[in-house]
């Protein structure tokens, strides 16, 4: 079960940043490559893996990205809580407006609504976990991308932060990966 | 230094070499950088940088 | 926020994320002593600040017991709306 800690993970801040990216950083909520889906994803994969390691190192991480799901709405959230309608529709932000208001909610950068044919669970644990290293590294790709995006050092921060992050998460499904294909040779030795 | 260990390496599978716990930056240090291995760290140049 | 207590929230931020990097990294090294003992001793700090943390400024977690003739738990700031 979870318990939910009532503090960030990390000092979120927008600084400066242009409102415009409220537009793309959305798309690390509720988009392909975003914290939703690797939550989701890690989640849901666990109750088919045949290993402790698997099934602690899926929980743990996917609950981690529920964390970092927080810290994109905490951008979001403070980017556009003082905008005006003008200044959001100028921003691109006035579709959003007219279905949301300045509630957030689980869509990429084109407002399309997140869907799980983003993830996957095959049962077979190798390709489960090789879908999970492809899935950190598109989202460490993305976290470039935002970074690219924006002039501001303090969004910059946040992300570099979230970006550093997908890689330590890609080090430790690759271990995994590595653990559970000992573990299926082993089993073939009779 | 992280050393790959002697294994046999199969045909048809992929690898990720393990990580050898040595050091660890003081926890302020380390919630800035993003992780608490120095090892794991790889900075990111932007655009600008990459370009030609 | 007071500055003191942004200061000490931030630091109670840095000691759990390093338990949180020694718990994702003992997940795959499970007999790695040495990071077990790190990881206990990080616990145990994090314990030590946020027990402070809870006494001055009202809980982290539901189950953090305080003082005070109301519900705590849903007092703001929530997270989304401190200036970091």
């Amino acid at each position: 079960m979870w318990i939910y800690e009532k503090k960030l993970q990390y000092p979120a801040k927008v600084g400066r940043a242009n409102l415009k990216m409220a537009k793309y950083l959305i798309t690390q909520y509720g988009g392909p490559d975003g914290e939703l889906s690797a939550a989701l994803r890690y989640l849901n994969q666990r109750y088919s893996m045949p290993t402790n390691v698997t099934k602690g190192i899926l929980t743990d991480i996917g609950t981690e990205e529920l964390a970092h799901l927080e810290i994109i709405a905490t951008l979001v959230y403070k980017l556009v809580k003082d905008a005006s309608v003008a200044e959001l529709k100028a921003a691109g932000l006035g579709s959003h407006y007219a279905d949301h208001d300045r509630a957030l909610f689980y869509v990429d950068a084109e407002g399309n609504p997140w869907t799980a044919a983003y993830i996957q669970a095959k049962g077979d644990p190798v390709a489960d976990l090789i879908e999970d290293l492809a899935a950190e590294k598109k989202a460490e790709a993305t976290y470039q991308w935002l970074i690219d995006l924006t002039d501001d050092p303090d969004l910059k921060d946040t992300l570099n932060y979230l970006r550093v992050r997908e890689i330590v998460h890609f080090q430790r499904f690759g271990e995994a990966l590595d653990l559970v294909q000992e573990h299926q040779a082993a089993k073939k030795i009779f | 230094m992280n050393e790959i260990p002697q294994v046999i390496l199969r045909l048809g599978q992929a690898y990720v070499p393990f990580q050898v716990y040595v050091n660890r930056w003081e926890p302020m240090k380390a919630l800035m950088m993003g992780t608490i291995f120095p090892e794991l760290y790889r900075p990111y140049y932007s655009e600008e940088h990459r370009r030609g | 926020m007071l500055r003191e207590q942004l200061e000490l929230l931030n630091n109670i931020k840095a000691v759990e994320f390093t338990a949180l990097e020694l718990n994702l990294y003992l997940d795959t090294h499970p007999t790695d002593q040495r990071a077990i003992m790190d990881y206990n001793a990080s616990v145990q700090e994090w314990e030590r600040l946020r027990a402070i943390y809870v006494e001055k400024y009202g809980p982290l977690l539901p189950t953090d017991i305080v003082e005070g003739s109301s519900w705590r738990w849903i007092e703001g700031p929530w997270p989304w709306e401190i200036d970091y």
